[in-house]
């Protein structure tokens, strides 16, 4: 018979750590349904009967948070068959919370105290023979990152699970709260299963709304109960939730001072780190250090040399020796693939689909892979080691000013790996409205696949210049101040940012596993993406480009005759839109806007375009780049990076965005927003800088420039609403 | 009775009365900021504080630890 084991545990209490030492690679991550908290399921490796559902980490079953109402939810509706309550020994009274609450459920409960190893090596004891009696439920201690006890843990899970035994909870609340709780199930539960009827009273006892929809209580009986939780609250002088709240630390409190033995905690030596790197001065050096560190080494160092290895050698024409054997020679795939289709005879417009098409555009995705990679192992070992959480504590302080909290920091850093991660990070804000500002804002910061934009621009018209990436960087930032300010003066988004309160787990290594765990999940998507959308969109683009009507017949091109493609027909439609901005060719407007189905496809469409355009000029040199830069102005360059920068992401990101917004009119209205203000910043830089530097006279486009930055500057500047109104897009 | 923002830093303090909104102080007293509960400053970032509360860490906005009172 199958069994479902729930896993329960507080956010940092290894619940993570736990689930993958049991399931191993046999898992399954989604959603739960209707919302988007991540839902992991998985079969225990040691005997496949056992499912095993990863629940969000939680504080309480109170409703506070949405992950809180999902696993409560699953908890209520779906009854495992015994949930595993993983504690963090080290922190064990706050742990122990959640526990007096699950135990209510009157589901089986197992407890695994975790990281007891760390609570011997501090010199403190943790009775658990005591522990366990005094709950009332099997205890057992674990080191889910040794692996150690996990057996044990989940063989009394499921004994207690095919048991089946209703628990009863050992503990019981003061004389008028218990008074009350009988009252409320004697009045309205008393057709309820009697095992569960304790835990819908205490939760009627308090109020909870959700709770009183799900049985339907109708309002006459509330009213009833209303006058005994009154008459309580004023017996005990306090809320009814706060009593219960106060009432369980305090049996807590006790049990504790029997099966605990501890010293009492100085200085932790986490306490002595946070005192150095949230240092008033020190804080923001350290992290602009750090961060420095982390992109120096990803973008420019190990990064770029695994970049160039893979998009020469390995993908490209170079070849490689295997192991740096001279004797293992391995030609690179395009050079490869090349070769094997002379060689076979194949027509020329397949060569060129397989080979320029399919084989350089997915290349140039996947030789992109290694940089994403290296860079996913730094976020992940900063998210890992616990001092990501610290970055969020630190940024509160600065991003609070533009309206939004720290928390929207830790999303932004990690879209600067990749965006679809990135707006997937949000998760972790609890406040709604601050959530759907970071996912607008999120993409703002160059991602990953925006890099070879950057490189490119910097290189064709600014003659490598540093200073062009790192005012990418600084634009992406302004972009996301600017729209914190400005979104956060109008209705939807009015009123102070969420309180920050945020749980800071104490630094410790993360494991080699957990790294290339995170690495890969991360950076998956990146691979997929281009398997997918990149290798369909190179064919269309090359079949887009290489077919059209010369006097009035259709037909495949050659390479002078580009202009009259299909493509280039279709880039002049869109080329109007961007005129103003001031890359109104075609070929600029096409990959601008197959930028929108992947960044990288920017670089490769223009490489494509102009490429061919190169093949057919002989005098133009090896490069299409000074192709490029004779065709548009240096400031129009820099308009249509910006451009790219900040408008609507790439279709995976953008599917993310619609995924997390869960609403398709707020998913619009963030990507309108993004590619409005990257229309109207590029117009702005190409219109007042080019009438700055001599290319542009004075014209329409001007007056309509200086207008977006007079009402840009009342939008940053006018007074905004003092509390959000309650905006529906349903 | 002061504000956690005006508490010495590293002396152990008995938290008084926890405000805010219903719903953060909900979430906070969940946390272990219980009338009675034992909390210590750890550190203070320009009112920002990362406070010591039943073994865990937990960091505040100022604007939030300006309302728990010890």
């Amino acid at each position: 018979m199958s069994i479902k084991i729930a896993l329960a545990g507080n956010p940092n209490s290894g619940k993570t750590t736990l689930f993958n030492a049991l399931t191993g690679s046999n898992q399954f991550v989604g959603n739960w349904p209707g919302v988007t908290v991540e839902k992991k399921e998985g079969r225990y490796k040691g005997d496949k009967e056992i499912e095993i559902i990863d629940l969000p980490g939680i504080y309480s079953l109170s409703p506070y948070t949405l992950e809180e109402v999902v696993a409560r939810n699953y908890l209520i509706d779906e009854k495992p068959d015994a949930i595993l309550n993983i504690i963090d020994g080290t922190n064990i009274e706050r742990n122990l919370y959640l526990t007096t609450q699950l135990i209510e459920l009157s589901i089986p409960v197992v407890l695994a105290v975790n990281m007891m190893d760390i609570l011997e090596k501090n010199g403190d004891r943790i009775f658990v023979d005591k522990l366990s009696e005094a709950l009332g439920v099997p205890v057992v201690e674990i080191s889910a990152l040794k692996s150690n006890g996990i057996e044990k843990a989940i063989g009394i899970a499921a004994e207690e699970a095919r048991k089946n035994m209703a628990i009863v909870p050992k503990h019981s609340f003061s004389g008028p709260v218990e008074h009350a709780i009988a009252h409320i199930e004697e009045l309205l539960l008393h057709d309820m299963e009697e095992r569960y009827q304790r835990w819908y009273a205490i939760k009627l006892f308090e109020r909870d709304d959700k709770i009183q929809r799900k049985l339907g209580v109708p309002q006459d009986k509330l009213d009833h109960i209303e006058n005994d939780i009154k008459s309580c609250e004023k017996e005990l002088d306090d809320d009814a939730e706060s009593i219960i709240t106060a009432e369980r630390y305090d049996y807590i409190g006790k049990i504790i001072g029997t099966v605990v033995k501890k010293h009492k905690t100085s200085d932790t030596l986490s306490d002595k780190i946070d005192r150095i790197v949230t240092n008033r001065i020190l804080a923001l050096p350290i992290f602009v250090a750090v961060m420095f560190v982390v992109y120096y080494f990803s973008v420019t160092t190990v990064g770029t040399w695994a970049t160039d290895w893979a998009n020469d050698q390995l993908l490209g024409d170079d070849g490689w020796n295997f192991l740096g054997i001279d004797g293992l020679f391995i030609p690179g795939i395009h050079a490869a693939v090349g070769e094997f289709l002379e060689s076979i005879g194949c027509a020329e417009w397949l060569t060129g689909l397989i080979n320029d098409g399919i084989v350089a555009g997915v290349g140039a995705v996947l030789g992109f892979v290694p940089q994403i990679f290296v860079l996913f192992i730094f976020l992940a070992f900063l998210e890992g080691c616990g001092y990501m959480a610290r970055v969020a504590f630190i940024m509160d302080r600065i991003f609070r000013r533009f309206g939004l909290s720290g928390k929207s920091f830790i999303p932004m850093l990690i879209g600067s790996g990749c965006g679809v991660p990135g707006v997937m990070a949000t998760r972790t804000i609890e406040s709604e409205r601050d959530r759907r500002m970071t996912i607008m804002t999120t993409t703002f910061v160059p991602c990953g696949a925006k890099l070879p934009i950057i490189a490119l621009i910097a290189g064709a018209f600014f003659g490598e210049a540093g200073w062009v990436a790192t005012s990418s960087y600084f634009i992406g930032v302004a972009a996301i101040i600017c729209s914190g300010i400005i979104l956060k003066k109008t209705n939807m988004f009015a009123g102070d940012p969420s309180p920050f309160v945020m749980e800071l787990p104490s630094y410790h290594m993360p494991t080699i596993g957990y790294i290339l765990r995170s690495m890969w999940e991360r950076g998956w998507s990146f691979i997929k993406k281009a398997g997918t959308i990149i290798l369909l969109s190179t064919v269309v683009l090359w079949f887009l480009m290489s077919f059209g009507n010369i006097d009035g017949q259709f037909r495949m091109l050659a390479p002078e005759e580009i202009d009259s493609s299909i493509l280039a027909g279709f880039g002049s439609i869109f080329a109007f839109i961007f005129k103003p901005l001031g890359f109104g060719t075609w070929q600029l407007s096409v990959a601008a806007i197959t930028g929108l189905i992947a960044k990288e496809n920017v670089v490769a469409t223009l490489g494509m375009t102009y490429g061919i355009a190169e093949l057919a000029d002989a005098d133009a040199g090896s490069d299409y780049w000074a192709i490029l830069a004779s065709s548009i102005p240096a400031i129009a360059g820099y308009s249509y990076l910006v451009f790219n920068l900040l408008c609507a992401p790439c279709f995976a990101a953008m599917g993310a965005i619609r995924r997390e917004m869960n609403n398709t009119k707020w998913f619009l209205f963030a990507i309108g927003y993004q590619c409005a203000l990257a229309w109207a910043v590029s117009l702005c830089i190409y219109q007042l800088g080019g009438l700055f530097t001599g290319v542009v006279g004075f014209n329409l486009g001007t007056l309509l420039a200086i207008a977006f930055v007079v009402g840009f500057v009342y939008l940053l500047a006018r007074k905004g609403k003092a509390e959000a109104r309650e905006v529906v897009m349903a | 009775m002061l504000p956690l923002t005006s508490a010495d830093k590293g002396v152990e303090h008995t938290i008084v009365k926890t405000g805010g909104d219903e719903k953060t102080r909900k979430h906070l007293e969940t946390l272990g900021f219980v009338q009675g509960a034992k909390v210590s400053v750890v550190n203070d970032l320009d009112g920002n504080l990362i406070i010591n509360v039943k073994d865990s860490r937990i960091a505040l906005d100022k604007k939030l630890a300006m309302k728990i009172f010890v």
